[in-house]
């Protein structure tokens, strides 16, 4: 590295930015075997051209598609940005969305490069009867002995190959950083955003609320959305704050709680879930310690009210669900419902809607984009094979 | 897995015990491979929680010898046969209900430990390097149990299916060559058994752990067994492959009644 970034209108320049000017800043924490393990700028970037290098070495181009199926990993991040280094899109899907909806999309996309979570997301492909040109999984478990997977890459061994990618990102504007899919009742359906987007978006949250370098954020669940690709990783490589991954998904809440994000980008199933969480734990209706706080969560509270509520109540709850710091509670696509809102303003937390304005193309009407003269010959016929 | 290709982990030859005259097991002699899964089945009373007692010490035969790793014995103490690479997991759980997950699977590492007992109270020299590499191996066996979400819960909080995973980590943490498993579906439904299957399999396959285990749940003992062996009254009455002995006419009229 060293070559002066002049444009920062890509994901992938920005973290080469972040890698030269915050190099020993850290950039992602994630939770393995009960420490918060560090990659710093300078590290994610050399782990993403790490990457990018070894699939540029097997046949990733310019306008090629890097489906993932992976919750949420620092390796998910690093793949994303690596497909999206060598001027490629970045396709995620959910290991948690419903199995044959998901195994009937991979069928039609027949993804060429491929980078799995573990056994259970390469059983998907094998049902799919998906044959990827690069099939990489993150764990290894179970896939001893597995014959229909024996050509798969582990993660770990291609990082130790040291093939590095160009120094300078080869993305541009204009280009697809990432694509989701869906299956609607009539057709496969697809979300694409540019990374021109994706960054007009991001550079509005960080300004709208005042997001700086030493957030806090946790990206637990809703990975693979467009909502969360806007809203939480271009923010993040924006405003260069700490990207959190949790253990795994059943410790996200004591995660939480141990980290105290200051930013939580969630879904309306993410505060649901909480607020569900919290009242489990309320002492039941009638009893003693349930009159006291319901008055202390009454709204329009007194000075009082206000004050002995915050103490007892308030400040409680706000560090049981992991919301202790947090001056940047928004939620990502649909809204909250009009009771879970009102009981996280009940307790301090005033939930801002960030809408997902992406739309859903309909393969007939909305054909695959070509962008600024390079066509992206992957994407397009993929997106022919799915819907002809 | 062929019997006498395979290199043998453990054998067990014409094994006799009793308790004051009653014969709890007679001449059993069979042989477990390196890295194979081998259930010990049979109706209660048939001498399997009496054998697995003898091969982890806890009883000492009086006729017959046991070989466990190329070397021979005739009575050894439980201390020692954990020593040489042999854990196990009760039929009853056995483990510190007032303590966290991960302190029950951090007393599995007992025996790894070089520091004296001095050096571990006044954490002197290498007592606080040897916390930290056992806290390690103890957090690898507890992602590897997928038990993180209970990492810090106390262990008698726990439902009954997950005290039998946190008991099998416990007995992981020991890194045996050998684990032996006392019941280890006993009282579970039909979901943990397929869960407690899994994890089976894995240790097996991935950690290359031997496994012997006593189960009665002969769906569960079909599907993950390279090897079986079958007792009935303290006697051996079968012994090959789960296919050998779902077809042996001996097996089938002593315990599984009927033809499957």
């Amino acid at each position: 590295m060293g070559t002066l970034i002049e444009t920062l209108d890509t994901l992938p320049h920005w973290l080469h930015r972040q890698a030269l000017e915050h190099g020993t800043d850290v950039a992602l924490r994630h939770k393995h075997l009960g420490i918060w393990q560090l990659r710093t700028w300078r590290q994610l970037a050399d782990e993403v051209q790490g990457l990018a290098g070894a699939l540029q070495a097997r046949g990733f181009s310019v306008g090629a598609t890097l489906t993932i199926i992976s919750r949420p990993t620092p390796q998910a991040i690093v793949a994303a940005l690596a497909a999206q280094w060598l001027g490629g899109t970045a396709s995620l899907f959910d290991p948690l969305d419903e199995p044959a909806g998901q195994i009937d999309l991979l069928g039609e996309l027949q993804p060429d490069f491929v980078l799995a979570q573990g056994h259970e997301e390469l059983l998907r492909l094998g049902a799919a009867q998906v044959t990827p040109r690069v099939l990489i999984y993150l764990d290894g478990r179970g896939l001893s002995g597995s014959g229909p997977f024996d050509r798969a890459l582990d993660y770990a061994t291609l990082m130790g190959s040291k093939a590095f990618a160009d120094t300078v990102p080869l993305a541009h504007a204009q280009q697809t950083a990432f694509v989701f899919y869906r299956r609607s009742q009539q057709a496969t359906e697809a979300q694409r955003i540019r990374h021109t987007e994706l960054l007009q978006h991001g550079r509005h949250l960080v300004q709208r609320e005042g997001l700086g370098r030493y957030e806090e954020a946790l990206a637990a669940r809703g990975f693979a959305s467009a909502g969360q690709a806007r809203y939480l990783l271009a923010p993040w490589l924006i405003a260069g704050f700490r990207l959190n991954f949790p253990e795994n998904l059943a410790t996200r809440d004591r995660d939480r709680r141990e980290l105290g994000p200051t930013l939580v980008a969630g879904t309306r199933e993410t505060y649901e879930r909480l607020h569900g969480y919290a009242l489990e734990r309320l002492p039941p209706p009638g009893d003693r310690a349930r009159r006291l706080v319901d008055w202390a969560l009454a709204a329009r509270p007194g000075a009082l009210r206000r004050f002995v509520g915050h103490w007892l109540v308030r400040r409680p709850l706000r560090d049981v669900l992991g919301f202790s710091r947090t001056h940047a509670p928004l939620v990502v696509g649909d809204a909250l419902r009009p009771e879970t809102q009102a009981f996280f303003e009940s307790v301090g937390i005033k939930v801002r809607r960030w809408g997902d304005s992406t739309e859903w193309e309909v393969p007939s009407s909305s054909p695959a984009p070509v962008t600024n003269g390079q066509d992206e010959p992957h994407s397009q016929r993929v997106w022919k094979e799915a819907t002809t | 897995m062929t019997q006498t290709a395979a290199t043998h982990l453990l054998e067990l030859d014409n094994i006799s015990l009793s308790f004051k005259g009653v014969k709890a097991v007679t001449g059993i002699s069979f042989r477990v491979a390196a890295g194979e899964i081998c259930a010990l089945i049979g109706p209660n009373g048939a001498g399997k929680s009496s054998l697995l007692n003898i091969i982890s010490g806890v009883y000492q035969p009086q006729e017959g010898r046991i070989r466990f790793d190329n070397r021979e014995r005739r009575r050894m103490r439980a201390h020692d046969v954990a020593v040489r690479g042999v854990a196990r997991t009760f039929q009853n759980i056995a483990l510190f209900k007032g303590m966290s997950v991960l302190d029950n699977v951090l007393t599995g590492r007992n025996l790894k430990r070089r520091s004296t007992w001095i050096e571990q109270a006044l954490r002197l020299g290498r007592a606080g390097r040897e916390d930290d590499s056992q806290r390690e191996v103890a957090e690898r066996v507890i992602a590897f149990m997928q038990l993180q979400p209970w990492r810090d819960a106390l262990v008698g909080t726990l439902p009954y299916g997950l005290q039998k995973r946190v008991e099998l980590a416990r007995a992981l943490a020991a890194e045996p060559r050998l684990l032996l498993l006392d019941e280890p579906m006993a009282g579970m439904n039909a979901d943990e058994k397929q869960q407690m299957s899994r994890f089976i399999i894995d240790i097996n396959r991935e950690l290359g752990t031997t496994v012997l285990l006593i189960e009665h749940d002969i769906g569960v003992v079909m599907n993950i067994s390279d090897h079986v062996v079958v007792l009935d009254y303290g006697r051996k009455i079968g012994d090959g492959s789960p296919e050998a002995v779902r077809k042996n006419p001996e097996v089938i009229s002593a315990y599984l009644g009927t033809r499957h």
